[in-house]
Protein backbone atom coordinates (compact mmCIF):
# COMPACT_ATOMS: atom_id res chain seq x y z
CA UNK A 1 0.00 0.00 0.00
CA UNK A 2 1.23 3.47 -0.76
CA UNK A 3 0.73 6.04 1.72
CA UNK A 4 0.42 9.75 1.36
CA UNK A 5 2.14 10.88 4.37
CA UNK A 6 4.70 8.14 6.37
CA UNK A 7 6.67 9.42 9.05
CA UNK A 8 9.74 7.26 10.81
CA UNK A 9 10.76 7.40 14.48
CA UNK A 10 10.18 11.45 13.50
CA UNK A 11 11.95 13.43 16.29
CA UNK A 12 12.25 17.17 17.02
CA UNK A 13 14.15 18.48 20.14
CA UNK A 14 14.36 21.78 21.03
CA UNK A 15 17.90 22.27 23.35
CA UNK A 16 16.15 20.33 26.52
CA UNK A 17 13.00 20.12 25.26
CA UNK A 18 12.28 17.22 23.12
CA UNK A 19 9.06 18.29 21.45
CA UNK A 20 7.86 15.19 19.37
CA UNK A 21 9.42 12.13 19.94
CA UNK A 22 9.40 8.62 17.77
CA UNK A 23 6.38 9.57 15.80
CA UNK A 24 5.84 7.27 12.91
CA UNK A 25 2.89 7.36 11.30
CA UNK A 26 1.38 6.43 8.08
CA UNK A 27 -2.24 8.19 5.94
CA UNK A 28 -3.68 6.25 3.35
CA UNK A 29 -4.64 7.72 0.36
CA UNK A 30 -8.41 9.06 0.34
CA UNK A 31 -8.74 9.25 4.16
CA UNK A 32 -9.19 11.86 6.51
CA UNK A 33 -6.69 11.68 9.18
CA UNK A 34 -7.21 13.54 12.75
CA UNK A 35 -4.35 14.13 14.01
CA UNK A 36 -5.58 15.00 18.02
CA UNK A 37 -3.50 16.10 21.31
CA UNK A 38 -3.61 19.02 23.93
CA UNK A 39 -2.12 22.34 22.85
CA UNK A 40 1.63 21.93 23.39
CA UNK A 41 1.10 18.15 22.40
CA UNK A 42 3.63 18.44 19.23
CA UNK A 43 0.96 18.65 16.26
CA UNK A 44 2.09 21.75 14.95
CA UNK A 45 5.78 21.04 15.39
CA UNK A 46 4.71 18.15 13.47
CA UNK A 47 2.98 19.71 10.72
CA UNK A 48 5.96 21.94 10.23
CA UNK A 49 8.09 18.92 9.65
CA UNK A 50 6.05 16.94 7.38
CA UNK A 51 5.96 20.49 5.31
CA UNK A 52 9.93 20.98 5.50
CA UNK A 53 9.65 23.99 7.47
CA UNK A 54 11.56 22.81 10.22
CA UNK A 55 14.11 19.99 10.34
CA UNK A 56 13.49 17.27 12.29
CA UNK A 57 16.62 15.86 15.09
CA UNK A 58 15.48 12.63 14.27
CA UNK A 59 13.80 10.21 11.92
CA UNK A 60 12.33 11.00 8.56
CA UNK A 61 9.15 12.35 6.97
CA UNK A 62 7.92 11.47 3.20
CA UNK A 63 5.11 13.18 1.82
CA UNK A 64 3.61 11.38 -1.67
CA UNK A 65 6.53 9.38 -2.06
CA UNK A 66 9.20 12.26 -1.65
CA UNK A 67 11.39 12.64 1.19
CA UNK A 68 10.93 16.18 2.89
CA UNK A 69 13.47 17.98 2.81
CA UNK A 70 14.20 21.85 3.58
CA UNK A 71 14.12 24.33 0.96
CA UNK A 72 13.00 21.43 -1.43
CA UNK A 73 9.94 22.46 -4.24
CA UNK A 74 9.18 19.07 -3.92
CA UNK A 75 6.24 17.50 -3.39
CA UNK A 76 4.57 21.42 -2.83
CA UNK A 77 2.88 21.36 -6.06
CA UNK A 78 0.39 18.30 -4.95
CA UNK A 79 0.23 19.90 -1.43
CA UNK A 80 -2.36 22.24 0.02
CA UNK A 81 -1.59 23.99 3.58
CA UNK A 82 -2.85 26.17 6.56
CA UNK A 83 -0.48 26.28 9.70
CA UNK A 84 -1.70 27.46 13.26
CA UNK A 85 -3.13 30.86 12.52
CA UNK A 86 -3.98 31.79 9.17
CA UNK A 87 -2.61 35.14 7.82
CA UNK A 88 -2.92 36.91 4.62
CA UNK A 89 -0.94 40.28 3.21
CA UNK A 90 -3.67 43.14 5.13
CA UNK A 91 -3.47 45.75 2.56
CA UNK A 92 -4.49 43.02 0.02
CA UNK A 93 -7.76 42.43 -0.60
CA UNK A 94 -8.83 38.89 -0.74
CA UNK A 95 -9.17 38.01 -4.60
CA UNK A 96 -5.22 39.69 -4.46
CA UNK A 97 -3.77 37.37 -1.92
CA UNK A 98 -5.61 34.56 -3.53
CA UNK A 99 -4.23 35.86 -6.95
CA UNK A 100 -0.69 36.17 -4.95
CA UNK A 101 -0.87 32.45 -3.38
CA UNK A 102 -1.85 31.68 -7.42
CA UNK A 103 1.81 32.90 -8.46
CA UNK A 104 3.53 30.71 -6.09
CA UNK A 105 1.65 27.55 -7.80
CA UNK A 106 2.63 28.00 -11.39
CA UNK A 107 0.60 26.08 -13.09
CA UNK A 108 -2.51 27.03 -11.49
CA UNK A 109 -5.12 28.59 -14.09
CA UNK A 110 -6.56 32.00 -13.23
CA UNK A 111 -9.97 30.68 -12.75
CA UNK A 112 -9.15 28.98 -10.01
CA UNK A 113 -9.63 31.83 -7.97
CA UNK A 114 -13.30 32.90 -9.18
CA UNK A 115 -13.94 29.17 -8.13
CA UNK A 116 -12.19 29.02 -4.85
CA UNK A 117 -13.92 32.56 -3.79
CA UNK A 118 -17.12 30.74 -4.91
CA UNK A 119 -16.84 27.71 -3.25
CA UNK A 120 -15.75 29.22 0.00
CA UNK A 121 -18.30 31.91 0.38
CA UNK A 122 -15.83 34.52 0.20
CA UNK A 123 -17.68 36.26 -2.74
CA UNK A 124 -19.20 39.25 -0.91
CA UNK A 125 -15.71 40.25 0.71
CA UNK A 126 -13.41 39.42 -2.58
CA UNK A 127 -12.59 43.33 -2.91
CA UNK A 128 -12.32 43.82 0.87
CA UNK A 129 -8.66 44.81 2.35
CA UNK A 130 -7.65 41.31 4.18
CA UNK A 131 -6.99 43.63 7.26
CA UNK A 132 -10.55 43.89 7.86
CA UNK A 133 -11.81 41.06 7.77
CA UNK A 134 -13.05 38.87 10.71
CA UNK A 135 -11.31 35.87 11.99
CA UNK A 136 -13.88 33.50 10.86
CA UNK A 137 -13.73 35.09 7.08
CA UNK A 138 -9.15 35.46 8.07
CA UNK A 139 -9.93 31.25 8.23
CA UNK A 140 -12.24 31.12 5.40
CA UNK A 141 -8.92 32.60 3.62
CA UNK A 142 -6.56 30.49 4.88
CA UNK A 143 -8.24 27.30 3.63
CA UNK A 144 -9.07 28.82 0.04
CA UNK A 145 -5.65 29.34 -0.34
CA UNK A 146 -5.00 26.08 0.92
CA UNK A 147 -7.37 24.62 -1.61
CA UNK A 148 -6.32 26.97 -4.39
CA UNK A 149 -4.43 24.65 -6.58
CA UNK A 150 -6.30 21.54 -6.38
CA UNK A 151 -3.92 19.82 -3.63
CA UNK A 152 -4.30 15.57 -3.63
CA UNK A 153 -3.08 16.62 0.11
CA UNK A 154 -4.22 18.55 2.77
CA UNK A 155 -2.65 19.74 5.65
CA UNK A 156 -4.92 21.45 8.09
CA UNK A 157 -3.67 22.40 11.63
CA UNK A 158 -6.70 23.17 13.43
CA UNK A 159 -9.04 23.97 10.82
CA UNK A 160 -12.38 24.87 12.29
CA UNK A 161 -10.69 27.67 15.01
CA UNK A 162 -12.77 30.62 15.04
CA UNK A 163 -15.71 29.38 12.70
CA UNK A 164 -18.90 29.63 13.85
CA UNK A 165 -21.25 26.19 14.41
CA UNK A 166 -22.52 26.74 10.70
CA UNK A 167 -18.80 27.15 9.30
CA UNK A 168 -17.68 24.25 11.31
CA UNK A 169 -20.82 22.02 9.72
CA UNK A 170 -19.31 23.54 6.01
CA UNK A 171 -16.22 22.70 6.18
CA UNK A 172 -17.37 18.97 7.66
CA UNK A 173 -19.04 18.51 4.69
CA UNK A 174 -16.29 20.29 2.71
CA UNK A 175 -13.59 17.83 3.87
CA UNK A 176 -15.74 14.52 3.78
CA UNK A 177 -16.60 15.68 -0.11
CA UNK A 178 -13.03 16.26 -0.61
CA UNK A 179 -12.19 12.77 0.21
CA UNK A 180 -15.47 11.11 -1.16
CA UNK A 181 -16.61 12.86 -4.41
CA UNK A 182 -12.76 13.92 -4.82
CA UNK A 183 -10.06 11.61 -3.78
CA UNK A 184 -8.55 13.72 -1.84
CA UNK A 185 -6.25 12.90 0.99
CA UNK A 186 -6.76 15.36 4.56
CA UNK A 187 -4.68 14.93 7.23
CA UNK A 188 -6.13 17.48 10.48
CA UNK A 189 -4.88 18.41 13.76
CA UNK A 190 -7.42 19.47 16.16
CA UNK A 191 -7.59 19.58 20.25
CA UNK A 192 -11.42 18.66 20.35
CA UNK A 193 -11.88 14.83 19.50
CA UNK A 194 -15.73 15.10 19.04
CA UNK A 195 -14.94 17.55 16.06
CA UNK A 196 -12.33 14.94 14.45
CA UNK A 197 -14.31 11.87 15.30
CA UNK A 198 -17.61 13.48 13.24
CA UNK A 199 -14.87 12.96 9.76
CA UNK A 200 -11.60 11.63 10.87
CA UNK A 201 -11.55 7.82 9.42
CA UNK A 202 -8.80 7.35 11.72
CA UNK A 203 -7.23 9.56 14.55
CA UNK A 204 -4.09 9.33 15.82
CA UNK A 205 -3.68 11.22 19.58
CA UNK A 206 -0.31 12.67 20.42
CA UNK A 207 0.74 13.99 23.80
CA UNK A 208 3.98 15.08 24.71
CA UNK A 209 5.40 14.44 21.47
CA UNK A 210 4.73 10.66 21.82
CA UNK A 211 1.98 9.12 19.36
CA UNK A 212 -0.56 7.29 22.29
CA UNK A 213 -2.65 5.91 20.01
CA UNK A 214 -3.36 5.66 16.23
CA UNK A 215 -7.68 3.88 15.56
CA UNK A 216 -10.34 3.84 12.96
CA UNK A 217 -13.64 5.35 13.99
CA UNK A 218 -15.34 1.66 14.65
CA UNK A 219 -12.27 0.86 17.81
CA UNK A 220 -12.46 4.80 18.96
CA UNK A 221 -16.12 4.23 19.77
CA UNK A 222 -15.13 0.44 21.44
CA UNK A 223 -12.86 1.80 23.48
CA UNK A 224 -15.29 4.03 24.87
CA UNK A 225 -16.65 3.63 28.20
CA UNK A 226 -19.84 2.31 28.55
CA UNK A 227 -22.66 2.31 31.38
CA UNK A 228 -25.83 1.22 32.78
CA UNK A 229 -28.16 3.76 35.08
CA UNK A 230 -30.54 2.54 36.74
CA UNK A 231 -32.98 4.65 39.00
CA UNK A 232 -35.47 3.10 40.90
CA UNK A 233 -37.95 3.89 43.97
CA UNK A 234 -35.44 1.85 46.71
CA UNK A 235 -31.70 1.99 45.64
CA UNK A 236 -30.59 0.37 48.53
CA UNK A 237 -32.66 -3.01 47.98
CA UNK A 238 -32.24 -2.88 44.15
CA UNK A 239 -28.51 -2.52 44.82
CA UNK A 240 -28.39 -5.66 46.77
CA UNK A 241 -30.87 -7.54 44.49
CA UNK A 242 -27.95 -6.92 41.77
CA UNK A 243 -25.10 -7.76 43.59
CA UNK A 244 -26.28 -10.69 44.76
CA UNK A 245 -27.38 -11.67 40.96
CA UNK A 246 -23.47 -11.26 40.53
CA UNK A 247 -23.26 -7.35 38.99
CA UNK A 248 -20.50 -4.88 40.07
CA UNK A 249 -23.48 -1.99 41.21
CA UNK A 250 -22.25 1.56 42.11
CA UNK A 251 -24.69 4.00 44.10
CA UNK A 252 -24.74 7.55 43.45
CA UNK A 253 -25.27 10.04 45.91
CA UNK A 254 -28.81 11.11 43.72
CA UNK A 255 -29.39 7.27 44.23
CA UNK A 256 -28.42 6.27 40.53
CA UNK A 257 -27.07 2.64 40.13
CA UNK A 258 -24.64 2.08 37.74
CA UNK A 259 -23.84 -0.70 35.96
CA UNK A 260 -20.34 -1.41 34.15
CA UNK A 261 -20.55 -5.01 33.43
CA UNK A 262 -20.41 -6.14 29.60
CA UNK A 263 -23.87 -8.05 30.42
CA UNK A 264 -25.69 -5.48 31.74
CA UNK A 265 -24.74 -3.08 29.53
CA UNK A 266 -25.51 -5.69 26.64
CA UNK A 267 -28.87 -6.87 27.88
CA UNK A 268 -30.52 -4.04 30.03
CA UNK A 269 -33.94 -5.77 29.84
CA UNK A 270 -32.34 -8.52 31.85
CA UNK A 271 -31.62 -6.06 35.16
CA UNK A 272 -35.24 -4.87 34.37
CA UNK A 273 -36.52 -8.61 35.01
CA UNK A 274 -34.40 -8.68 38.15
CA UNK A 275 -35.35 -5.49 39.31
CA UNK A 276 -39.51 -6.12 38.58
CA UNK A 277 -38.67 -10.25 40.03
CA UNK A 278 -37.38 -8.36 43.21
CA UNK A 279 -40.37 -6.19 43.69
CA UNK A 280 -37.83 -3.08 43.12
CA UNK A 281 -39.01 -2.42 39.75
CA UNK A 282 -36.70 0.90 38.11
CA UNK A 283 -38.56 4.05 37.13
CA UNK A 284 -35.67 4.81 34.60
CA UNK A 285 -33.05 2.32 32.80
CA UNK A 286 -30.47 4.40 30.13
CA UNK A 287 -27.07 2.88 28.57
CA UNK A 288 -24.53 5.37 28.96
CA UNK A 289 -22.07 6.15 26.63
CA UNK A 290 -18.21 7.99 27.41
CA UNK A 291 -18.42 11.21 26.20
CA UNK A 292 -15.34 11.84 23.96
CA UNK A 293 -13.84 14.57 25.70
CA UNK A 294 -13.62 12.68 28.95
CA UNK A 295 -12.53 9.41 26.93
CA UNK A 296 -9.49 11.66 25.23
CA UNK A 297 -8.89 13.27 29.02
CA UNK A 298 -8.96 9.61 30.47
CA UNK A 299 -6.52 8.48 27.69
CA UNK A 300 -4.20 11.58 27.98
CA UNK A 301 -4.41 10.94 31.70
CA UNK A 302 -3.91 7.49 32.45
CA UNK A 303 -0.93 7.77 29.63
CA UNK A 304 0.57 10.63 31.71
CA UNK A 305 0.38 8.59 34.77
CA UNK A 306 2.22 5.78 32.91
CA UNK A 307 5.15 8.19 31.75
CA UNK A 308 5.68 9.55 35.13
CA UNK A 309 5.30 6.53 36.92
CA UNK B 1 11.49 33.36 -16.30
CA UNK B 2 7.60 32.92 -16.00
CA UNK B 3 8.37 31.83 -12.53
CA UNK B 4 10.28 34.77 -11.16
CA UNK B 5 7.78 37.00 -13.44
CA UNK B 6 4.90 35.61 -10.71
CA UNK B 7 7.12 36.28 -7.93
CA UNK B 8 7.60 39.75 -9.00
CA UNK B 9 4.29 40.74 -9.20
CA UNK B 10 3.51 39.41 -5.81
CA UNK B 11 6.23 41.90 -4.33
CA UNK B 12 5.63 44.66 -6.31
CA UNK B 13 2.01 44.36 -5.30
CA UNK B 14 2.86 43.90 -1.83
CA UNK B 15 4.95 47.19 -2.31
CA UNK B 16 2.70 49.26 -4.24
CA UNK B 17 -0.56 48.45 -2.00
CA UNK B 18 1.13 49.19 1.11
CA UNK B 19 2.18 52.79 0.31
CA UNK B 20 5.49 52.29 1.34
CA UNK B 21 7.24 53.47 -1.68
CA UNK B 22 5.15 56.43 -1.30
CA UNK B 23 5.89 57.56 2.19
CA UNK B 24 9.91 56.46 1.54
CA UNK B 25 9.83 59.27 -1.41
CA UNK B 26 8.37 61.93 0.31
CA UNK B 27 10.98 61.00 3.08
CA UNK B 28 13.66 61.32 0.56
CA UNK B 29 12.39 64.64 0.27
CA UNK B 30 12.88 66.02 3.25
CA UNK B 31 16.69 66.03 2.22
CA UNK B 32 16.48 68.58 -0.58
CA UNK B 33 13.93 70.83 0.97
CA UNK B 34 15.81 70.87 4.18
CA UNK B 35 19.06 71.74 2.48
CA UNK B 36 17.26 74.47 0.09
CA UNK B 37 15.16 75.93 3.52
CA UNK B 38 18.78 76.35 5.08
CA UNK B 39 20.06 78.20 1.80
CA UNK B 40 17.48 80.20 1.78
CA UNK B 41 17.61 81.19 5.62
CA UNK B 42 21.48 82.01 4.92
CA UNK B 43 20.71 84.21 2.09
CA UNK B 44 17.59 86.04 3.87
CA UNK B 45 19.61 87.83 6.79
CA UNK B 46 16.39 89.44 8.20
CA UNK B 47 15.10 85.92 8.87
CA UNK B 48 18.61 84.50 9.58
CA UNK B 49 18.61 86.62 12.60
CA UNK B 50 14.71 86.09 13.82
CA UNK B 51 15.19 82.33 13.78
CA UNK B 52 18.77 82.64 15.90
CA UNK B 53 20.14 78.88 15.89
CA UNK B 54 18.68 77.69 12.99
CA UNK B 55 19.64 80.75 11.32
CA UNK B 56 23.29 79.82 12.46
CA UNK B 57 23.33 76.42 11.35
CA UNK B 58 21.99 77.94 8.05
CA UNK B 59 25.01 80.02 7.51
CA UNK B 60 27.16 77.41 8.10
CA UNK B 61 25.10 75.31 5.30
CA UNK B 62 25.70 78.04 3.25
CA UNK B 63 29.28 78.45 3.95
CA UNK B 64 29.53 75.03 2.69
CA UNK B 65 26.82 75.12 -0.21
CA UNK B 66 27.15 78.67 -1.48
CA UNK B 67 27.73 77.44 -5.21
CA UNK B 68 26.24 74.35 -7.33
CA UNK B 69 29.66 72.75 -6.61
CA UNK B 70 29.59 72.68 -2.86
CA UNK B 71 25.72 72.44 -3.16
CA UNK B 72 25.99 69.31 -5.12
CA UNK B 73 28.79 68.19 -2.57
CA UNK B 74 26.68 68.58 0.35
CA UNK B 75 23.99 66.90 -1.38
CA UNK B 76 25.93 63.94 -1.97
CA UNK B 77 26.73 63.62 1.82
CA UNK B 78 23.19 63.66 2.89
CA UNK B 79 22.38 61.11 -0.20
CA UNK B 80 24.43 59.04 1.51
CA UNK B 81 22.82 59.08 4.68
CA UNK B 82 19.45 59.43 4.08
CA UNK B 83 19.20 56.66 1.53
CA UNK B 84 20.91 54.19 3.82
CA UNK B 85 18.37 54.92 6.12
CA UNK B 86 15.68 54.90 4.14
CA UNK B 87 16.32 51.65 2.24
CA UNK B 88 17.26 50.06 5.01
CA UNK B 89 13.48 50.77 6.20
CA UNK B 90 12.58 49.21 3.16
CA UNK B 91 13.96 46.49 2.85
CA UNK B 92 13.22 45.70 6.71
CA UNK B 93 9.50 45.76 5.47
CA UNK B 94 10.30 43.77 2.83
CA UNK B 95 11.78 40.90 4.53
CA UNK B 96 10.70 41.20 8.02
CA UNK B 97 6.93 41.84 7.47
CA UNK B 98 6.86 38.49 6.44
CA UNK B 99 7.52 37.34 10.12
CA UNK B 100 6.19 40.30 12.06
CA UNK B 101 2.74 39.51 9.92
CA UNK B 102 2.79 35.71 10.01
CA UNK B 103 2.83 35.34 5.95
CA UNK B 104 5.93 34.01 5.84
CA UNK B 105 4.96 30.08 6.42
CA UNK B 106 2.61 30.94 2.72
CA UNK B 107 6.04 31.48 1.33
CA UNK B 108 7.90 28.09 2.74
CA UNK B 109 5.96 24.91 1.43
CA UNK B 110 5.53 26.17 -2.46
CA UNK B 111 6.81 24.12 -4.93
CA UNK B 112 9.06 27.55 -6.48
CA UNK B 113 12.70 27.93 -5.22
CA UNK B 114 13.20 29.99 -2.11
CA UNK B 115 15.86 31.49 -3.61
CA UNK B 116 13.57 32.94 -6.49
CA UNK B 117 11.39 34.38 -3.86
CA UNK B 118 14.63 35.76 -2.52
CA UNK B 119 15.47 37.55 -5.86
CA UNK B 120 12.47 38.64 -6.11
CA UNK B 121 12.40 40.67 -2.99
CA UNK B 122 16.10 42.01 -3.70
CA UNK B 123 14.85 43.18 -7.36
CA UNK B 124 12.39 44.82 -5.29
CA UNK B 125 14.78 47.22 -3.22
CA UNK B 126 16.53 47.62 -6.07
CA UNK B 127 13.86 49.27 -7.28
CA UNK B 128 12.87 51.03 -4.55
CA UNK B 129 16.60 52.17 -4.42
CA UNK B 130 16.28 53.79 -7.72
CA UNK B 131 13.11 55.56 -7.20
CA UNK B 132 14.11 56.92 -3.98
CA UNK B 133 17.59 58.32 -5.71
CA UNK B 134 15.64 59.89 -8.29
CA UNK B 135 13.45 61.35 -6.37
CA UNK B 136 16.06 62.52 -4.38
CA UNK B 137 18.02 63.66 -7.69
CA UNK B 138 15.39 65.56 -9.08
CA UNK B 139 14.09 67.26 -6.22
CA UNK B 140 17.50 68.43 -5.82
CA UNK B 141 18.31 70.01 -8.88
CA UNK B 142 14.64 71.67 -8.81
CA UNK B 143 15.90 73.49 -5.37
CA UNK B 144 19.05 74.35 -6.94
CA UNK B 145 17.52 75.94 -9.90
CA UNK B 146 14.98 77.49 -7.63
CA UNK B 147 17.60 78.41 -5.15
CA UNK B 148 19.72 80.00 -8.24
CA UNK B 149 22.74 78.74 -7.07
CA UNK B 150 25.94 80.19 -9.02
CA UNK B 151 28.31 78.72 -10.78
CA UNK B 152 26.55 75.86 -12.33
CA UNK B 153 27.58 74.02 -15.46
CA UNK B 154 26.72 70.70 -17.68
CA UNK B 155 29.76 68.79 -16.74
CA UNK B 156 29.35 69.93 -12.91
CA UNK B 157 25.54 68.65 -13.33
CA UNK B 158 26.91 65.52 -15.06
CA UNK B 159 29.91 65.44 -12.40
CA UNK B 160 27.48 65.50 -9.35
CA UNK B 161 25.04 63.72 -10.98
CA UNK B 162 27.35 60.60 -11.18
CA UNK B 163 29.06 60.70 -7.74
CA UNK B 164 24.79 61.03 -6.12
CA UNK B 165 24.28 57.81 -8.52
CA UNK B 166 27.11 55.77 -7.04
CA UNK B 167 26.79 57.23 -3.50
CA UNK B 168 23.55 55.44 -4.37
CA UNK B 169 24.88 52.15 -5.32
CA UNK B 170 26.89 51.56 -2.88
CA UNK B 171 24.28 52.47 -0.33
CA UNK B 172 22.22 49.79 -1.82
CA UNK B 173 24.90 47.32 -1.59
CA UNK B 174 25.80 48.09 2.47
CA UNK B 175 22.18 47.63 2.59
CA UNK B 176 22.02 44.04 1.33
CA UNK B 177 22.85 42.28 4.58
CA UNK B 178 20.14 43.94 6.39
CA UNK B 179 17.90 41.32 4.50
CA UNK B 180 19.68 38.84 6.90
CA UNK B 181 19.10 40.88 9.73
CA UNK B 182 14.95 41.10 9.09
CA UNK B 183 15.25 37.31 8.42
CA UNK B 184 17.31 36.12 11.01
CA UNK B 185 15.48 39.01 13.06
CA UNK B 186 11.68 37.57 12.32
CA UNK B 187 11.04 41.52 12.27
CA UNK B 188 12.07 44.98 12.06
CA UNK B 189 13.47 45.66 15.33
CA UNK B 190 16.92 44.00 14.47
CA UNK B 191 18.10 45.59 11.49
CA UNK B 192 16.81 49.35 12.73
CA UNK B 193 19.01 48.89 15.40
CA UNK B 194 21.71 47.90 14.05
CA UNK B 195 21.26 50.20 11.07
CA UNK B 196 21.86 52.98 14.25
CA UNK B 197 24.85 50.82 14.83
CA UNK B 198 26.54 50.73 11.45
CA UNK B 199 26.15 54.78 10.84
CA UNK B 200 27.71 55.45 14.59
CA UNK B 201 30.41 52.99 14.08
CA UNK B 202 31.04 54.14 10.33
CA UNK B 203 31.32 57.60 11.87
CA UNK B 204 33.67 56.43 14.17
CA UNK B 205 36.01 54.29 11.56
CA UNK B 206 36.37 57.90 9.68
CA UNK B 207 37.75 59.58 12.56
CA UNK B 208 40.32 56.83 13.33
CA UNK B 209 41.20 56.39 9.68
CA UNK B 210 39.63 53.13 9.07
CA UNK B 211 36.88 54.81 6.79
CA UNK B 212 37.63 53.51 3.45
CA UNK B 213 37.73 49.62 4.87
CA UNK B 214 34.41 49.89 6.96
CA UNK B 215 31.55 48.56 4.70
CA UNK B 216 29.19 51.26 6.04
CA UNK B 217 31.41 54.05 5.88
CA UNK B 218 33.07 54.02 2.36
CA UNK B 219 30.15 55.61 0.67
CA UNK B 220 30.10 58.55 3.03
CA UNK B 221 34.13 59.20 2.43
CA UNK B 222 32.96 58.49 -1.10
CA UNK B 223 30.57 61.39 -0.86
CA UNK B 224 33.19 63.95 1.05
CA UNK B 225 36.37 62.66 -1.38
CA UNK B 226 37.18 64.66 -4.07
CA UNK B 227 39.64 61.51 -5.75
CA UNK B 228 38.30 58.46 -7.19
CA UNK B 229 37.51 55.79 -4.41
CA UNK B 230 40.48 53.11 -3.89
CA UNK B 231 39.25 49.61 -5.56
CA UNK B 232 40.16 47.77 -2.68
CA UNK B 233 36.92 49.81 -0.81
CA UNK B 234 34.73 49.14 -4.01
CA UNK B 235 35.57 45.38 -3.68
CA UNK B 236 34.79 45.88 -0.10
CA UNK B 237 31.31 46.88 -0.80
CA UNK B 238 30.44 44.52 -3.74
CA UNK B 239 31.42 41.93 -1.54
CA UNK B 240 29.36 43.08 1.89
CA UNK B 241 26.26 42.97 -0.71
CA UNK B 242 27.25 39.83 -1.69
CA UNK B 243 27.66 38.30 1.49
CA UNK B 244 24.18 39.83 2.38
CA UNK B 245 22.01 38.39 -0.07
CA UNK B 246 23.96 34.66 0.24
CA UNK B 247 23.72 34.91 4.23
CA UNK B 248 20.09 35.50 3.79
CA UNK B 249 19.66 32.98 1.12
CA UNK B 250 20.96 30.45 3.55
CA UNK B 251 19.29 31.20 6.38
CA UNK B 252 15.86 31.01 4.67
CA UNK B 253 17.34 27.73 2.96
CA UNK B 254 18.48 26.35 6.08
CA UNK B 255 17.08 27.77 9.35
CA UNK B 256 14.21 26.24 11.42
CA UNK B 257 10.94 28.32 10.56
CA UNK B 258 8.89 27.67 13.58
CA UNK B 259 6.62 30.94 13.29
Amino acid sequence: MSWVIETESLGKRYGQIQAVKQLSLRVAEGEIYGFLGLNGAGKTTTIRMLLGMIRPTAGTATVLGTRVRLGNREPWASVGYMVEVPHAYGELTVRENLEAARRLHPGTPPEAVDKIISQLGLSPYDSRRTATLSHGNHQRLGLAKALLHDPALIILDEPANGLDPAGIVEIRELLTDLTSNHGKTVFMSSHILAEVARVAHRVGIIHKGYLLREMNAAELENERNKSLLVRCSNPETAKGVLAAAGNKVELLKDGTLVLRGANAIEHPEQINLLLVNARVPPSGLRVEVEGLEEYFLRLVGAETEKMDG
Amino acid sequence: MAELGGLLWVEFCKAWRSKMPLWTSLGSLILPVAIAFLLFVARNEELSHKLGLVGAKANLVAYSGADWAAYLGLFTQMVSAGVFFLLVISISWVFGREFTDGTVKDLLAVPVRRSSILLAKFILIAAWAVLLTMVILVSGFLMGILLNLPGGSVALYLGGSGRVLLTACLVTLVVLPFAFFASAGRGYLLPLGLAVLALLMANLAVVIGWGDVFPWSIPLLLAQAKEPMPPASAWIVILTGAVGMFATWLWWMKADQSR
